[in-house]
């Protein structure tokens, strides 16, 4: 049993097939990439993992339990995290506030008695671990700066950083390096790497730097307009002929 | 207005112009309200020069494209543009002057439809069968979004929304380019294209000022490259130097 | 009589009831235009446009009735120099400099100006020197009366009133349709920044598009006045207030963004209430309720919670706002620890001074005001907790506080129940209807919040108040006692002052407390991105009513103790909606953010107006309506209030004269780079103006 699954996933938007029957299967601890050209529909799936929009055909399953129906935060609570392509923080807050808050929604119940009573206010010890991870990512002593003061690469650090705080057994990345140039993507993958050991989540990625899905993952789907057009192990799926012909180009591994 | 330009102290490594370039930062200082960004940067691109402005994540580029373009003023040191006073000038001013600046992200109007992006970058310069003109060989360029003619351009995915911004200015040759994150969430096959067209431009006699990470393509395709660290320019010469320069400061900063 | 007979009888009467609504739709069509054509074009969804309106017709009113100016020149003045001068005026000093800001946040520079305005002018041209009486149209001999198909009776007013609404409706949507300039406008709106890397000027648009609406304002103002029959005596601002209403119902049908949906939507409302009030029957209480002053509000409300087209809005995200710098820190926990500290000493100086005087020297009267500040700190604190808190805007806390306080009176009068426990049923109540209110309209957010709050708070006004199970007897309760519990009486003016600050003190705790903690984080998140928020577990629709009832909560305990201070329910004086919009507005003035915000706008609401502007000032007291509704223009670059903003310039200003700042350098190398702040020079983190 897979721990997170998408069966037969198909939306529709007006005119386009965005999804047609895709299916997909993440296990713990597994790193996979999800490459194609754009407007293949990657960000759309993720979209229909999350529940942030719901397929017109399909199911999805986390660890067994059937979620389609289930609304976004009750996904997020089982353990699914997520970056977003085009980033989505929250304006008005500090770097630190991000994590903070992720920490906070993910172990607290909220309740608001507690909330009355003061137990609810954050603790030194939780805002160590906030600036522990900051500083693993390259964003040690940003901990107090607002978040609109923060270049792209940067945000979307943030954004890794607080899919990793809500403690996920399940993390999807949507394009995190981009912004970010080759020695700073590669410091970001040995972080992911290092913390996804300590955790075991399971990883699905999206990037269009291929440099990075090579070295990074170990099996690949790839889609196209919206159907899922080869699967299997990265290295293999690079030499496809026919994603080289709908996606890659005439680009080469390790030569960029 | 029109006077030649000054001999003003030129920054070490760079050659004295002959001819008035298109574009010249004089020391130039600019920040954020309380956050200072860039530290006497002098930068000039040529008739016809391409340059590529490299840096890492958080390095200033972004800001120096702004500056560039008129969005972001100075706060010490002059721009100028064709020789001419540009430094306080607003940015419509710089489009006119034949400035075109395609900014990081997804720079397009999200409630237009495609057409109507393109329509109004067109129709500054085109009348209404220039437009029409203009609108055919924009999509052309980039068949995936000329399908989506009359999608609303915020629901576009990211990269179509990228193709979107680039085919505002790549019908076009303008006197100088700057195209910021020219790769960003473009898939690879895309991006060979887009690099394709822009030596075209740049045959043409446009001046091109790119930022990029992905270095291969950028180094490829400009004359010279600029490097930006912590917001000053710390080395800048002619691309063939550069790979070994710029690769070695680069590698050796994010390899600790 | 036969059914024939019967049956032509009420046909007759409905092709009379279409001709007489037609007229009143074009009113309605009108003014919902003129909301759609001022959020089209600027993104501001603009509340004041009663007062523009208003500013015109009184203009036109005080050149051609009362300086007898003839027509043309008063129409000329009014509406072509003065509302586009007007707009101008407003572009140029206000929305230009506001435009990355939330719809929420010029929502409410739009309500500072709906308060300012009118008075402003007032004042200047002294309007109200005598009674404004009699104002008239400005289409010579409109009173004369047409037949149309020789039965149906319209005046010439209606008909030029008809003509000019599809006309305008025509004009501009060829405008937008087909021309160059409306495809700037609309670009203007989404992204100036990326309109001027086009070519385009992009305030020379934005000027012409606000002079534009502010036209029609205007125009709008000028021809209502003799169709409209709450202007038509009297001609007071306030005169616009319902049929802006019923307007915005019809600007809701096309989501504020379509022209023609306005059109339609306005001449539709306007059969409707027509037709209702010809074939449905009287005897029904509700029935006839919805024929009267109920049924613009209701509709409005049904429109928006039903209306499918009417959605959250998603921020239209402008690519290039990152050209701006970041506005500043808006938490209160972003605050030093210097500054909590001198904050801290602040307040025990200003608490112990004013305890001196309350218990050593003040007279009765000033007893009295100090508690009326006590009570209205606590009234202000639900709108720190809604505004400050959740980031929204909720025009019904009036209601909320006038729900504790017919509480309190109900309880004690009807069953002799202690006082106290009456105004806490009232907030237990006020809370309850917080929250199923807050199901459907919370979903919305933003201005749609706005709108439906206010709508529900006009409908309680006009409706709900006139049953005795609300509000009482016709005299709307006399006699609410003072509590007595625990064995202390606090009848006597000095232990209810103690009472009123030990309950503010359990208020104050209780916020903050929710403010620092998981609730406060929710909704901060919440606030900054919904997806995102939901995205890490963030349970939105809890979040949300818990605000909205909390805050219905210490709304309603504040109006119940104001009720006991006052010893009866001054509903008309105390609880009227369109003071809830000066309540919000010096709050937002003052800081939201904070306790002390809340506290400060309760001393400023009771205080001001009596002690600095009348005694020592000697001013109007409606100056105080210009000097707050102008300065909730601030709210959109200081949202933490101008205090607060006051205080960490002064702090900071201290600070930079001791201590040059420490920058938080990042090690070089280390991973993402530069902070933003520093740079490579020795002089990193310094403010721009710094450098030698
Ligand atoms: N709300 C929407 N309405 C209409 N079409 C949409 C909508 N959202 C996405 N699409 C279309 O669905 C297709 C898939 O989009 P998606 O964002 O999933 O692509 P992607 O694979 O993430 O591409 P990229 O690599 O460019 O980010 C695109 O063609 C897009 O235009
Ligand atoms: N709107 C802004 N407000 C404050 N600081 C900013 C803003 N935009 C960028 N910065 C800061 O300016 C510096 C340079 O940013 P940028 O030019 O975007 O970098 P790059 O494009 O090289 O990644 C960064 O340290 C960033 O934090
Ligand atoms: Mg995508
Ligand atoms: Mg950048």
């Amino acid at each position: 049993m897979s721990l997170l699954a998408a069966e037969g996933i198909t939306k529709r938007f007006a005119g386009i097939t965005a999804l047609d029957d895709v299916s997909i299967a993440l296990e713990e601890g597994e790193r996979v990439g999800l490459i194609g050209p754009n407007g293949a529909g990657k960000t759309t799936l993720f979209n229909c993992l999350l529940g942030l929009l719901r397929p017109e055909a399909g199911s999805v399953s986390f660890d067994g339990h059937d979620i389609t129906r289930l609304p976004v935060y009750r996904r997020a609570r089982l353990g699914i995290g997520r970056t977003f392509q085009r980033v989505e923080l929250f304006s008005g807050s500090s770097v630190r506030d991000h994590l903070l808050f992720a920490h906070r929604i993910r172990s607290g119940t909220g309740a608001l008695w507690k909330d009355v009573l003061g137990l609810g206010l954050p603790k030194p010890a939780e805002i160590e671990s906030c600036d522990a991870l900051l500083e693993s990512l390259g964003l040690g002593g940003m901990g107090d700066e607002p978040i609109e003061a923060l270049s792209l690469g940067q945000s979307r650090l943030v954004e890794v950083a607080r899919a990793l705080m809500t403690q996920p057994r399940v993390v999807l990345l949507d394009e995190p390096s981009s912004g970010l140039d080759r020695a700073e993507t590669n410091a970001l993958a040995e972080t992911l790497a290092r913390i996804q050991l300590e955790q075991g989540f399971g990883l699905l990625l999206v990037e269009h730097d291929v440099e990075l899905v090579a070295s990074f993952t170990e099996r690949t789907y790839v889609l196209n307009f919206g159907r899922l057009i080869t699967s299997g192990d990265t290295p293999e799926v690079m030499q496809d002929p026919e994603v080289r012909a709908a996606y890659l180009g005439d680009f080469v591994a390790g030569t960029q | 207005m029109n006077g030649p330009a000054e001999t003003a102290a030129a920054p070490v490594a760079t050659p004295a112009p002959l001819e008035i370039p298109v574009l010249e930062l004089r020391h130039v200082n600019a920040a954020y309200g309380p956050f200072r960004a860039l530290f006497d940067v002098s930068l000039t691109v040529g008739e016809g020069e391409t340059v590529a402005l490299l840096g890492r994540n958080g390095a200033g580029k972004t800001t120096v494209a702004r500056v560039a373009s008129g969005l972001v003023e100075p706060t010490e040191g002059e721009v100028m543009v064709d020789g001419n006073d540009f430094t306080k000038v607003r940015a419509h001013r710089y489009a006119k002057a034949g400035v075109v600046h395609v900014p990081e992200g997804r720079a397009v109007f999200g409630d237009f439809t495609v057409e109507e992006n393109l329509t109004l970058a067109f129709s500054r310069t085109h009348d209404r069968s220039g437009v029409r003109n203009a609108l055919t060989r924009a999509f052309e360029l980039f068949p995936p979004i000329a399908q989506r003619r009359r999608q609303i351009a915020g629901t576009l995915s990211g990269g179509e929304q990228r193709m979107l911004a680039m085919a505002r200015v790549l019908v076009e040759s303008p006197r100088l380019l700057i195209a910021d994150e020219l790769s960003l969430g473009l898939a690879p096959i895309v991006t060979d294209e887009v690099y394709a067209v822009l030596g075209r431009i740049r045959d043409a006699g446009t001046s091109l000022l790119i930022v990029e990470q992905h270095m291969g393509h950028a180094l490829a395709l400009c004359d010279r490259a600029v490097l930006l660290d912590h917001g000053a320019i710390s080395w800048q010469g002619p691309t063939e130097e550069a790979a070994e320069a710029i690769g070695a400061a680069l590698f050796d900063a994010g390899a600790q | 009589m036969t059914a024939s007979v019967l049956a032509a009888g009420v046909l007759e009467d409905t092709i009379r009831a279409f001709f007489q609504g037609l007229p009143i739709g074009a009113g309605f069509a009108l003014v919902a235009m003129s909301f759609v054509l001022t959020y089209k074009t600027s993104g501001v969804f603009n509340l004041a446009f009663g007062a523009q309106a208003f500013i015109s017709a009184a203009t036109y009113f005080e050149l051609h009735v009362r300086r007898d100016w003839p027509i043309w020149a008063a129409v000329l003045v009014a509406v072509v120099l003065v509302a586009p001068v007007l707009g101008l005026l407003l572009e140029r000093l206000i929305f230009r400099h506001v435009h990355a800001s939330s719809a929420v946040a010029k929502l409410v520079i739009s309500l500072g100006l709906l308060v300012a305005l009118p008075e402003l002018f007032k004042l200047i041209v002294d309007y109200n020197r005598e009674q404004p009486f009699g104002a008239v149209g400005i289409i010579p001999d409109g009173t004369t009366i047409y037949r149309l198909f020789g039965r149906y009776p319209v005046t010439r007013d209606e008909i030029a009133a008809f003509v000019i609404v599809v006309a305008a409706a025509v004009a501009l949507a060829a405008l937008f349709r087909n021309t160059r300039l409306g495809l700037r406008i609309r670009a203007v709106v989404q992204s100036p920044r990326m309109t001027e890397l086009n070519g385009v000027n992009a305030d020379w648009v934005s000027s012409g598009s606000w002079m534009l609406s502010s036209f029609f304002a205007g125009l709008a103002g000028v021809l209502l006045v003799p169709t409209t029959s709450s202007l038509g005596t009297v001609l007071e601002p306030t005169g616009y207030f319902p049929i802006v209403i019923s307007a915005l119902a019809a600007a809701a049908l096309g989501r504020l963004v379509s022209l023609p949906a306005a059109l339609f939507g306005g001449l539709l409302l306007g059969v409707v209430t027509t037709q209702m009030r010809t074939h449905v029957p009287r005897d029904n209480v509700i029935l006839a309720e919805l024929q009267g002053p109920a049924l613009p509000y209701v509709m409005l409300f049904a429109i928006i919670v039903f209306w499918p087209a009417i959605r959250r809005q998603v921020a239209g995200a402008d690519p290039l706002l990152g050209v701006s710098p970041p506005p500043p820190a808006l938490a209160a926990t972003s605050r030093s620890r210097g500054m909590t500290i001198y904050t801290r000493i602040m307040a025990l100086a200003f608490f112990t001074a004013v305890g001196i005087f309350t218990f050593g020297y003040a007279n009765n009267f000033w007893i009295s005001r100090i508690t009326h500040s006590v009570i209205f700190s606590i009234i202000f604190l639900s709108i720190v907790v809604f505004t400050g808190l959740g980031g929204q805007i909720a025009l019904c806390q009036v209601t909320f506080a006038a729900i504790g306080a017919f509480g309190a009176m109900q309880f004690a009068q009807r069953w002799d129940i202690s006082v106290m426990v009456g105004m806490l049923a009232g907030a237990a109540i006020a809370a309850a209807v917080g929250a199923v209110l807050s199901i459907p309209v919370m979903r919305l957010g933003g201005i749609w919040l706005a709108i439906a709050t206010l709508a529900f708070a006009l409908f309680f006004h006009d409706v709900l108040v006139k049953y005795s199970w609300v509000g009482g007897s016709l005299f709307h309760g006399r006699g609410v006692p003072r509590p007595e519990f625990l064995g202390v009486d606090f009848s006597s003016r000095e232990n209810f002052l103690i009472l009123c600050v030990a309950i503010l003190v359990l208020v104050g705790v209780l916020v903050i407390l929710i403010r620092e903690s998981s609730t406060g984080m929710a909704l901060r998140a919440l606030r900054g991105s919904e997806t995102a928020a939901e995205s890490i577990g963030v349970i939105s629709w809890r979040s949300r009513v818990i605000v909205f009832s909390v805050s219905a909560g210490i709304a309603a305990i504040g109006g119940g103790l104001l009720a006991m201070e006052e010893r009866l329910v001054g509903y008309e004086a105390n609880f009227d909606p369109q003071t809830g919009l000066f309540w919000l507005v010096i709050v937002v003035v003052l800081g939201t953010r904070t306790v002390e915000g809340g506290i400060q706008a309760g001393v400023a609401f009771v205080i001001f107006p009596e002690l600095v502007l009348h005694r020592w000032l000697g001013l109007d007291g409606a100056w105080r309506y210009v000097l707050f509704g102008f300065a909730a223009i601030s709210f959109a670059r200081h949202p933490e209030g101008l205090l607060e903003h006051g205080k960490r310039r002064s702090q900071a200003l201290m600070q930079s004269m001791f201590a040059r700042r420490q920058p938080a350098m990042a090690p070089a190398g280390a991973g993402a780079g530069a902070t933003a702040g520093d740079g490579p020079p020795a002089d990193a983190g310094a403010h721009p103006g710094d450098e030698p």
